[in-house]
């Protein structure tokens, strides 16, 4: 659709038992400039990912051999390849296992391709970055957040924030785009010995909320993934 | 699991004082009545049966040990009939054992102790034989009932295990299968236009597709859903939640299906965190809010509230539509059950999984007519004393 020269294509491995999927998947992402390796089984799929290197892997949970779960711990132990998981709904947990075993975001069957091709963009996006986002950083809904002198703005007027609530926030930054558990949230900022006490992030987020967008009900910057956990919208 | 405290006065607002009979559109909602005790007939025949063939077996050891009694003393024959007591409780219940005991004992004593044809024993030594007999055949009997009562039940555990993995294995298995398939048409039809510019009519056809295989997945999800409940699958993860981004989320969750009705939105400040599963409440909020959008006219408001009533948490959704025919009340989240009057389409069991996953988590689920016309949804929760945090210092 550019005008600019095309970036080198990049690749994707589709780890999927399903053939109309990974049929799917293929014409899909290959209409949008993507090269497709597909693997039917868990591991094959391991083979070829550590036969080529690929810029993504779409990886989906309920695989007949080895366990989606199984494919990414394994994946895990060598390469930080952005893994994105292929999932059903009623699968919170699995979810939440996957993302806890270092997946970079789900897509729940059925998905629409542009859906798809957003969480791709987003992982890939932070795969390049890294975790060490820009020192001031605009959140959406006029908040700036400012890592370096810890000061956090909204429409120009310093928000005053707990050293909890900063925290809270700067994980949230730091992981822009990517859901993060509940698990995780807690673990970071409060603790591991805090990380079954959901009460905290539930009651410190909807202050978070209350001092960054007070009365907006409409979309929050911190989108709740239900039964999983929450991610900061992406400006 | 039920949580007994929302019988108490505290929550009485809501809840119709138990006493106060149900008023016409306000559903009974006290437990149905326990099954009554008494066993049915057929496994009372099958007691009394029992009865029967113990007397058999005590006639039928008599009269062995009437022919037995030329060669073997009359000691011996009581272990005879000690065997027959063995024998009789590896067939027969606890009560029929005891009788059988007490009905041998008695035979041995009238018709092999001495003095014969007669209830009297002479000797002391005999007299603590009856006793040791009657007490040995006792033991012996209670013990055998015992352990095959407790074989049925192991055996009862161990098939309910059984078909609770096979249930689940099917579930997830037909799951998949329903689901792919419907993944495959929604992505295949999104991408179409990636092809190449469709013509008008194309595109028209290709959202017809999407609207249709976005239908079929709801469907599929209910019946999953219900599914589920129907066959105990269902494990509610409780954790604290914050009422207010419930409400949120599950709007938004139907904003495309509700986008005819006006949804009015009214949640009480300073609600207390509240202990449920996010997912299956949303769940059934979401249903509620499209069936008020289903039954009622478009441009209907719909009214969706929060707010804390003694010790419970109320969420209710309200319109201004026809309302519930009254005989409907009481049904109306019965599975499958759909009013005469509904519109074709829709399963009739969104509002059967609205109260299945709101009583999975302890709260109930109830609906009435409105005072000035519309239907009302109440869900109730127990509110607990929410876990204190430790504050940091400002």
């Amino acid at each position: 659709m550019s005008t600019a020269p095309p970036p080198p294509p990049l690749t994707a491995l589709v780890i999927d038992d399903e053939p109309q999927i990974r049929r799917l998947l293929t014409v899909a992402l290959e209409a949008n400039g993507y090269l497709i390796e597909t693997a039917a089984a868990g591991q094959d799929g391991l083979v070829r990912a550590a036969q080529q290197r690929h810029d993504i892997i779409l990886l989906d949970l309920g695989l007949p051999d080895l366990g989606g779960l199984e494919v990414l711990q394994r994946l895990r132990e060598w390469t930080q390849t952005p893994v994105v998981i292929l999932t059903v709904q009623d699968a919170e947990a699995d979810k939440i296992a996957a993302l806890d075993c270092g997946a970079d975001d789900y897509v729940t069957k059925p998905f629409k391709t542009g859906e798809l091709l957003a969480r791709m963009r987003a992982a890939l996006r932070r795969a390049h970055r890294g975790d060490a986002p820009e020192p001031v950083i605009q959140l959406g809904k006029g908040v700036v957040m400012n890592l370096s002198t810890r000061r956090v703005t909204r429409d120009g007027q310093p928000v005053k924030l707990t050293a909890t609530e900063y925290a809270l926030l700067r994980f949230f930054v730091q992981h822009a785009g990517k859901v993060l558990t509940h698990r995780q949230l807690l673990r970071e900022v409060w603790g591991p010995e805090h990380e079954m006490e959901s009460q905290y992030l539930r009651v410190y987020l909807a202050r978070l909320r209350e001092k960054l967008e007070p009365g907006d009900t409409t979309d929050s910057l911190f989108q709740t993934e239900p039964g999983v956990g929450y991610r900061l919208v992406e400006n | 699991m039920r949580d007994e405290s929302l019988k108490a006065p505290a929550s009485s607002a809501v809840w119709r004082p138990p006493n106060r009979p149900a008023a016409r559109g306000q559903p009974e909602f006290a437990a149905p009545p326990a099954r009554p005790a008494t066993a049915t007939p057929v496994s009372a025949g099958i007691f009394v049966g029992e009865y029967f063939v113990a007397f058999g077996v005590f006639v039928a050891t008599s009269l062995l040990n009437l022919w037995l009694q030329q060669w073997l003393g009359y000691q011996a024959l009581a272990l005879v009939y000690l065997l027959a007591v063995v024998v009789l409780a590896l067939v027969v219940r606890r009560g029929p054992i005891l009788f059988g005991t007490a009905l041998t004992a008695a035979g041995w004593s009238y018709l092999f102790a001495p003095p014969r044809f007669s209830f009297h024993i002479a000797s002391s030594y005999d007299r603590m034989m009856f006793v040791m007999y009657f007490v040995v055949a006792l033991t012996v009997g209670q013990l055998t009932a015992r352990l095959r009562a407790q074989r049925k039940t192991e055996l009862k555990a161990k098939l309910l295990a059984e078909s609770e993995r096979l249930g689940r294995t099917l579930l997830n298995s037909v799951s998949h299968e329903l689901r792919t398939p419907i993944a495959v048409i929604t992505t295949a039809a999104d991408s179409l236009g990636e092809a190449g510019p469709l013509t008008p009519a194309q595109q028209r056809l290709a959202s017809e597709i999407e609207a249709a295989s976005a239908r079929l997945n709801r469907v599929v999800q209910s019946l999953l859903s219900a599914a589920r409940l129907q066959s105990g699958q269902l494990q509610p993860k409780l954790d604290w939640c914050d009422v207010a981004e419930l409400v949120q989320v599950s709007l938004r969750s139907v904003a495309s299906l509700t986008a005819s009705h006006p949804i009015r939105v009214s949640v009480a400040s300073q609600l207390p965190l509240v202990r449920l599963d996010f997912v299956l409440m949303e769940q059934a909020l979401a249903n509620l809010l499209v069936n008020a959008a289903t039954h009622t006219p478009p441009g209907t408001a719909v009214e969706l509230a929060a707010r804390q009533e003694g010790r419970s948490l109320v969420l209710e959704v309200s319109d201004r539509g026809p309302g519930l025919p009254p005989e409907e009340v009481e049904r109306i989240f019965d599975l499958f059950h759909r009013t005469p009057t509904a519109k074709p389409g829709g399963t009739g069991l969104g509002l059967n999984i609205v109260k299945g996953f709101v009583e999975a988590q302890g709260g109930r689920v109830r609906a009435a007519n409105r005072v000035g016309g519309g239907a009302v949804f109440l869900i109730t929760l127990p509110v607990d004393a929410a876990p204190t945090l430790t504050e940091e210092s400002a």
